[in-house]
């Protein structure tokens, strides 16, 4: 404990690294205030320190813009995320979403690391994401920044399959009152209401609340499934911006909400954040970030379960160049979590509370091997956990722009899925004897992956396309505990597994006013037993994912008043779900006959009455046609 | 634990770095396309709203990447917000304040700015002679520094306005005349 508790006290920690391109914003921001005089007498470099200009990034990243979320009409954020064809996102029923990328998909997909202006969202519970209550004010979102395949060495534990990034905008840039209300079918109703202004000279803030309602789903027979919910959610964020450009930003949100379910009872959810952040900028070269947050979430499921869970969570990072060639990011980071899970009859967390903490570090070096066209990144991530000690996670990048509308990129990592709760301590029913015992021999899911993309750039038409194999080590699977008995089973690591395909996209400004998207993602997933395991799904438990979708996106602008648009998409069959492929439209008009008023009509999933997005046939949900207005006033 | 301490002893004399402000060559390219918009004024013809976003164009192959996008986030001429375009050809440009044009179009700089005639659009490029083929401001880099070259004249006749404290900071140049 106490050389743990040295370095927590040298240092304020970390788990997740701030996203690359925040460094790029704080320096952009410290030449901001620069006088033109100051400003020509900087020091350019023919270097150029990072692959900051997104088109250069070594890996699979795709950027969901403020605008793309306002044309798609979507009003949660997993609607949001289907804009990023590099995930494979899947509605469930009313609240719940499959979203996973390069397969392993499930309701606890388990391989993503996501978050919310630097928070990390999953739950150590089972290392997986509750949608539900993962929401933002959409019209304050700056960006979604979606990477798949590893991203753990820099952006922290989780990230085996990729990164989401939800980032929002600095206070400065949401200023004034904006109303927003609406409602329909599928989406009743939703209001949110947001103020911004400024605070003396240097700060800003804004407060905003909404609320929503939403319709029920489908059963099989046709009936309404008792899933309809609603929820209502509050914030605030202050941004600081000192003379001498330290930046300082607080930050927290509050949520309840009511979720029906088939049992009796009602699904309670509720909790809050709140987030210190603070970066200091040496020089245009060197900046240092620090950030720190609790986030408390309450989850009572009648009959099923219940969890109080508490994070604290602590970040460092400092931002150096060393030399000319050299671009070096490193970190530090400390996590808390205290779990206090209510068990019922159906099942249990054994020990119910638990305490669990982790420790990070991570270093990067940004190699510029030839001018500003070749870089080659090397880093790697040390974690300690207190399941299974150390892992260490490396990874090898190397980027070739061999003209500034040309790069290719490649990649080696190594990342690590950690135990969860869920892996080690499940127990079913919820008293002895046991037909689920546990995970006790429970390690770490390792992974090798190994990429190759390229983008290119040709006037307004760019495209990307990345492709990936990677290989999975002790997966987890069911065995028997005393074959050929079926039972008991405890979790084990007994399944290994690969991954391969590729994902391309293409943007074409046709015209200044008419811009078209495309994606495509070719996938398959692979799962076998070791020798040894009793474990013979090959996988079904851990992997629902189409082989192939595509999606199109078109937004025209119509004048100066009306904007049209339209997104298309089509997902390949589940097999191991038995769930049929499907294509769905979605279609947005808005009318802004001044420039304060915006109105609009929505329609998602209009090409079907209803259809099904995941779930075997028997647990399948069918989601509805949905039609909402919407009315937007920014004063 | 000791492997994390090391590393951590390790990285923090990276802290002790002695750092000279520089920067990269289009991070403060895009900076100065950006403070241009302060410094310039346009015809009122060319801003009938002042609610209309002050829109920056990249004509050609974009080396500016998300510098400028990052740049100009969130801010404002005074209610107008910022635009960034860009355009594949000379005739997707329609309302456009700051055009900046790519070395890739060093070739027809000419051709672009005879074609873009004294409509009020503030015209800069990095390409070599820029400003003395008619173009309004020309990056200069300088051992490691960017110099501003500005073509009064061209400015003028496109009737914009460009502020003394610009061109203070700057080399006036002229169209050599044949």
């Amino acid at each position: 404990m106490s050389p743990r508790r040295t370095l927590c006290l040298l240092v304020v920690l970390a788990v997740s690294a701030p996203p690359a391109r925040a460094q790029q914003r704080d320096s952009i921001e410290a030449l901001k205030h620069l006088t033109l005089d100051q400003l020509m007498n900087i020091d350019v470099m023919s270097v150029s320190l990072r692959p900051q200009r997104l088109f250069e990034t070594p890996s699979a990243i795709q950027v969901i813009t403020q605008d793309d979320i306002r044309a798609s009409g979507a009003t949660s954020l997993p609607e949001a995320l289907r804009l990023a064809s590099n995930l494979q996102v899947a509605q469930v029923d009313a609240r719940q979403w499959a979203i996973s990328a390069r397969g392993f998909n499930g309701t606890t997909a388990n391989k993503l690391l996501v978050l919310i202006d630097g928070r990390t969202v999953y739950t150590p519970l089972f290392s997986g994401v509750f949608w539900d209550v993962q929401d933002v004010l959409l019209s304050d979102v700056d960006r979604i920044e979606v990477i798949s395949g590893p991203g753990a060495t820099l952006w922290g534990a989780n990230a085996v399959n990729g990164v989401i990034n939800v980032i929002t905008k600095d206070a400065k840039g949401t200023g004034g009152l904006l109303v927003t209300g609406g409602g329909g079918t599928e989406l009743r109703g939703l209001g949110s209401a947001r103020y911004g202004g400024g605070l003396g000279g240097h700060g800003n803030y804004r407060i905003y609340g909404k609320a929503f309602s939403r319709d029920p789903t489908l059963l099989s027979n046709g009936q309404a499934a008792r899933d309809g919910w609603h929820m209502g959610q509050g914030g605030f964020r202050l941004d600081w911006e000192a003379p001498d450009s330290n930046r300082l930003s607080l930050h927290g949100d509050w949520y309840d909400g009511r979720i029906a379910q088939a049992s009796p009872g009602h699904i309670a959810v509720s909790g809050g954040n709140v987030m210190a952040k603070w970066a200091h900028p040496f020089s245009a070269r060197s900046d240092l970030t620090a950030q720190a947050y609790y986030d408390g979430t309450h989850r009572d499921i009648p009959g099923t379960f219940g969890e109080d869970l508490d994070i604290y969570d602590i970040d460092l990072q400092h931002r150096t160049a060393v030399g000319t060639r050299h671009d070096v990011v490193w970190g530090v980071g400390y996590r808390l979590i205290n779990d206090r899970v209510v068990n019922t009859a159906a099942l249990a967390f054994l020990p119910a509370h638990v305490a669990r903490q982790w420790f990070t570090a991570f270093a990067q070096d940004e190699i510029a091997l030839a001018s500003d066209r070749l870089h080659v990144t090397l880093g790697t991530k040390i974690e300690h956990n207190d399941y299974t000690g150390f892992e260490i996670q490396p990874s090898g990048r190397v980027n070739w722009t061999f003209s500034p509308s040309r790069t290719l990129w490649a990649g080696i990592s190594r990342a690590v899925r950690t135990p969860s709760r869920i892996d080690r301590e499940l127990y079913a029913p919820g008293q002895p004897p046991y037909f689920l015992a546990g995970g006790p021999g429970f390690r770490s899911e390792t992974e090798l992956a190994y990429e190759l993309g390229y983008r290119h750039q040709q006037g307004a038409l760019v495209l990307a396309f990345a492709s990936f194999y990677s290989r999975y080590h002790g997966l987890r699977s069911l065995e028997q505990v005393n074959p050929p008995n079926p039972t008991p089973i405890v979790i084990a690591n007994g399944q290994d597994g690969e991954s391969y395909g590729g994902e391309a996209t293409a943007s074409y400004h046709i015209t200044d006013d008419w811009q078209v998207h495309a994606g495509y993602t070719e996938l398959r997933v692979h799962i076998w037993p070791n020798p040894g395991s009793t474990d013979t799904s090959r996988g079904t438990a851990e992997s629902h994912t189409p082989n192939r979708q595509l999606s199109l996106r078109s937004s025209l602008r119509l004048g100066a008043q009306w904007i049209v648009d339209g997104g298309f998409r089509y997902l390949a069959e589940i097999a191991n779900q038995q769930l049929p492929a499907y294509a769905e439209l979605d279609a947005r008009l808005s009318w802004r006959p001044v420039a304060a008023l915006e109105l609009s009509v929505a329609g998602r999933n209009l090409l079907h009455e209803h259809h099904a997005e995941f779930g075997t046939p028997a647990a399948r949900r069918d989601i509805e046609r949905g039609v909402y207005g919407m009315a937007q006033w920014h004063y | 634990m000791a492997l994390l301490k090391a590393a951590f002893t390790v990285l923090t004399s990276a802290l002790l770095l002695v750092q000279s402000p520089r920067a990269s060559e289009y991070q403060v390219k895009a900076v100065f396309l950006f403070n241009f918009a302060q410094f310039v004024e346009w015809p009122a013809v060319a801003t009938p709203d002042s609610q209309l976003p002050v829109i920056i164009g990249i004509l050609g192959e974009d080396p500016l990447g998300t510098f400028l996008d990052e740049t100009v986030r969130g801010e404002r001429l005074g209610l107008r917000p910022f635009e960034i375009r860009r355009y594949r050809a000379l005739t997707d440009i329609t309302a456009c304040n700051i055009l900046f044009i790519s070395r890739s179009e060093s070739e027809r700089v000419g051709e672009i700015l005879a074609a873009l005639g004294k409509r009020p659009i503030l015209t800069v490029s990095d390409g070599d002679d820029f400003a003395k083929r008619g173009g309004m401001i020309q990056f200069v880099n300088d051992k490691n520094r960017i110099r501003l070259r500005i073509n009064l004249e061209a400015a003028q006749a496109a009737n914009v306005t460009i502020s003394s404290k610009l061109l203070r900071v700057a080399e006036i140049v002229r169209t050599p005349r044949p």
